[in-house]
């Protein structure tokens, strides 16, 4: 009979006036690999914050060994026994593997010999399963054996609840098989094992039971040999659709705008192809880590590709610098508004005018004041972003506002063809759907839309053909009547793969 | 009225105050403060540093520093004793003289934009090689066989009694003021200053743009220089040593965050006549140069700590509306 070592009873969190996780449950017994899994923003990163402290539950109780405890915080999940790696390990890169091992706070490592931490590092290390020779300096280690010695570092404090994050998404084929096995052997040795993966293959062939989650709440907790892949897909992605999500008519015409052949950017994505059509929403749909946005960036110039053709308006190109892309006329609304985006501290109307500068200058390179607060309020009322004036900082607008202000900047370019990515992520779904307007009514006029997006009812709602990549590699472009959000996850998580 | 009132809780609305106050006090000290000749000359003993903040503004508000401004001014200055010394004709070696500037300038530019490295790396190099450069070319000497009319342009007035460094100085504040403030090279300044990779995915060539502006320093720095070598009439190889320091002081001081991004040309100047004038008002007064220094640092740490108490309260308020 398995102990539960942590439960989580009908936990709710709501961040502000946003609800990231409803009434979840879940029980971890000793001795198991649990798979977590649901879509992107389904809610697990959270259960894990709540799991290790970083977070503190709106409502609903957390027991540890049948006795109701409350997390207070990282160092306190951590004295519990609970420690969360992620797809990035955290080591030092010039302390050896058994400094790494013994640097954190509630072990003596300080104090130790050398010689005595390099005994009981390889003892750990033996525990793990791997070779690794305990005097290695953590840089020269691969990403697979740092997260080794992160695991083993959990060890020397006697973890319970060892939760790995995506720990596999940036492995290679052989690196992640080595990882799948640490995490059989602890479990063996009665750890409970907190399993995240957006590949699906991986949870059949190590995973003992697995929990689906959607929208924050918890859908079902089964053991593995009840599971099959599509019933956990369709668990995954769920039913209902909101009216906002129903697809309008196609816009396409015949004209091809953009041809790509074969992209490919050694070690990134390796032979993309498809073609753009004039007022036609080609979705590209995907999971983490399925380089989607590498795509969009070697094609706005950013990280020119290794090998490939592009075509752009029938003439072969190959740019080198966002400024080439967007004289030829593309534009590319970042997925990254903070970083890439906008320029937080800088009113709406300088914003506004980014792109198109040269537009708002007179014959002697003076800004026209006037013309660009015109502008600016222009798209202030046209996509309706509430700010009280136009000399607003934008960092002082909500994030759809911000979207919008970056949309418009873009707008006044005019360009044949605008690469989305992610336009509505973390956005209310009034402005989403305000997004997915403007959107059709730039293909209404002839442009053209790459949209990136992870948010499947949005890729059905808005694509007239999906593109599904995964790892880098074009699994199948699906036409939208025969696309369905099970058949996106099925070619997402690579369950599925189709020639073209 | 309320706009007024946002304009004096600024960093340059509390300069402007201190500016007044200070002068102020001046006139009650000494009533001499105000007169023409007074402010004359206390422009002409800075005017050299005056004149490089300016350009040091734009290229800290572009979020670089550039500390090899006052070993190139030193530079300009001993190529100028050397050449005129060697016997070549006194317009050519002016000629010369900038074109150092500019290439001492590009020198910087080329490794901060094509080779990456961080300014204050590469101008930290440059202080000590432009600086190296100006004592091998005058060795211990000092040259002081300048020209006539070269030193008459440093020392006499050139429209009455103000003389050229300083008419200098207005035009270029004035041409400055308007391509920071007004033009969409000022605009892009601040927007690189800000935040460069929203600039490179907006299509700006960021790389040129910080490279136009090293060369600017240099060139600047190099006409400072020579300035220098007029209005002293001499010329050693330690000419503006350290004066780096005084000139980014005087721009921090100003309200340029040191981060990049805000400030402004009127910032600069506010601290320029603060500096000025309370260095001034203290000699009156006989508070010893020390004491002097002291003021002005007290004061520059103002300048760096009110910034972040906006920042603080401007965090507050976006966290109160989102919640």
């Amino acid at each position: 009979m398995p102990q539960p070592i942590l439960r989580l009873n009908s936990i709710s969190k709501y961040f502000g006036m946003t609800k990231a996780l409803s009434a979840m449950s879940i029980t971890l017994n000793s001795g198991e690999v649990h798979a977590i899994v649901g879509e992107n923003g389904a809610g697990k990163s959270t259960i894990i914050k709540i799991m290790t402290g970083i977070h503190q539950p709106t409502s609903g109780t957390i027991e540890l060994d049948g006795k109701a405890s409350i997390i207070t915080g990282p160092q306190a999940a951590r004295e519990a026994g609970i420690v969360a790696i992620y797809q990035e390990p955290m080591v030092f890169p010039d302390l050896d593997v058994a400094e790494n091992i013994f640097i954190s706070d509630n072990s003596d490592g300080l104090l130790m010999r050398p010689s005595e931490q390099r005994k009981r590092a390889s003892a750990l290390i033996k525990r793990i399963g791997i070779k690794l020779d305990p005097s290695r300096i953590a840089s020269g280690l691969t990403l697979a054996e740092q997260q080794a010695v992160e695991i083993a570092r959990a060890l020397s404090q006697d973890v319970r609840v060892l939760i790995m994050d995506e720990p596999t998404a940036s492995l290679s084929a052989h690196e992640a098989g080595q990882l799948r096995k640490i995490a059989q052997n602890l479990a063996g040795q009665g750890v409970a094992v907190v399993y995240i993966s957006h590949r699906l293959e991986e949870i059949f062939e190590i995973s003992d039971r697995v929990t689906v989650i959607r929208d924050g709440s918890h859908i079902s907790t089964k053991p593995i040999a009840e599971v099959t892949s599509d019933g956990m897909i369709t668990e995954m992605v769920g039913r209902g659709f909101s009216k906002y999500f129903e697809k309008a008519a196609s816009t396409t015409r015949d004209e091809v705008i953009l041809e790509v052949r074969n992209l490919t950017l050694e070690g990134v994505f390796e032979n993309i192809s498809f073609d753009l059509h004039r007022g036609e929403v080609l979705c590209m749909a995907g999971l983490v880590g399925a380089r989607r946005t590498d795509v969009a960036l070697a094609l706005f110039g950013v990280m020119p590709p290794t090998s490939g053709v592009v075509k752009f308006k029938g003439q072969t190109t190959k740019f080198t610098t966002p400024r080439a892309a967007i004289e030829a006329g593309i534009a590319y609304v970042s997925e990254d508004r903070r970083k890439l985006g906008l320029a937080m501290p800088m009113a709406i109307k300088s914003n506004v005018s980014i792109v198109t500068l040269d537009d708002f200058l007179s014959p002697l390179g003076l800004l026209k004041g006037e013309k660009e607060r015109k502008a600016a309020r222009h798209f202030v009322d046209s996509l309706n972003i509430r700010t009280p004036d136009v000399e607003t900082p934008v960092g002082m607008l909500s994030g759809g506002n911000q979207q919008k202000v970056m949309l418009a900047k873009w707008l006044n370019l005019n360009p044949d063809l605008f690469i989305f990515d992610e336009p509505t992520r973390g956005i209310d779904i009034g402005a989403k759907a305000e997004v997915h307007d403007l959107i059709r009514s730039v293909t209404a006029k002839g442009g053209s839309a790459l949209l990136i997006s992870s948010d499947l009812p949005e890729v059905l709602a808005m694509g007239d053909r999906i593109l599904v990549m995964r790892e880098g590699h074009q699994m199948s472009i699906l036409k939208h009547s025969e696309a369905t959000q099970e058949s996106i996850m099925l070619h997402a998580t690579g369950q599925r793969q189709e020639t073209i | 009225m309320k706009i007024a009132l946002n304009k004096l809780q600024s960093w340059e609305g509390f300069l402007l105050c201190a500016l007044i106050f200070i002068t102020l006090l001046n006139v009650y000290l000494s009533p001499q403060f105000l007169s023409f000749s007074n402010w004359i000359n206390l422009f002409q003993l800075s005017i050299e540093k005056v004149i490089v903040a300016l350009v040091m503004t734009f290229v800290i508000i572009n979020a670089e520093i550039d500390l090899s401004v006052g070993s190139m001014m030193g530079l300009s200055a001993c190529a100028f004793g050397w050449m005129i010394q060697g016997g070549v004709p006194g317009g050519l070696v002016i000629i010369a003289c900038l074109i150092i500037g500019v290439v001492g300038g590009a020198i910087n530019g080329w490794f901060i934009t094509k080779a990456g490295l961080p300014s204050l790396v590469v101008t930290l190099a440059t202080l000590i090689g432009f600086r190296g450069l100006a004592r091998v070319l005058v060795e211990d000497r000092g040259i002081n066989e300048f020209p006539e009319w070269f030193d008459a342009l440093g020392q006499q007035g050139l429209i009455g009694p103000i003389p050229f460094a300083i008419i200098a100085f207005f035009i270029l504040f004035t041409a400055l003021y308007i391509v920071l403030q007004r033009s969409g090279f000022g605009r892009k300044t601040y927007l690189i200053g800000t935040n460069r990779e929203v600039a490179d995915y907006a299509g700006i060539n960021t790389a040129r743009h910080k490279m136009f502006l090293f060369i600017a320093s240099g060139l600047v720095s190099a006409f400072a220089g020579l300035l220098y070598a007029a209005r002293v009439g001499a010329v050693r190889g330690d000419v503006a040593l350290g004066f780096e320091l005084d000139i980014i002081t005087i721009v921090l001081l100003g309200g340029v965050s040191i981060f990049g991004g805000s400030g402004t040309l009127f910032g600069t100047l506010l601290a320029i006549l603060i500096v000025l004038s309370l260095r001034n008002g203290m000699a009156l007064t006989n508070i010893t140069g020390h004491v002097q220094t002291g003021v002005i640092g007290l004061l520059l740490i103002g300048s760096v700590i009110a910034p972040r108490i906006h920042l603080t309260s401007f965090w507050r308020r976006l966290k109160g509306e989102s919640l």
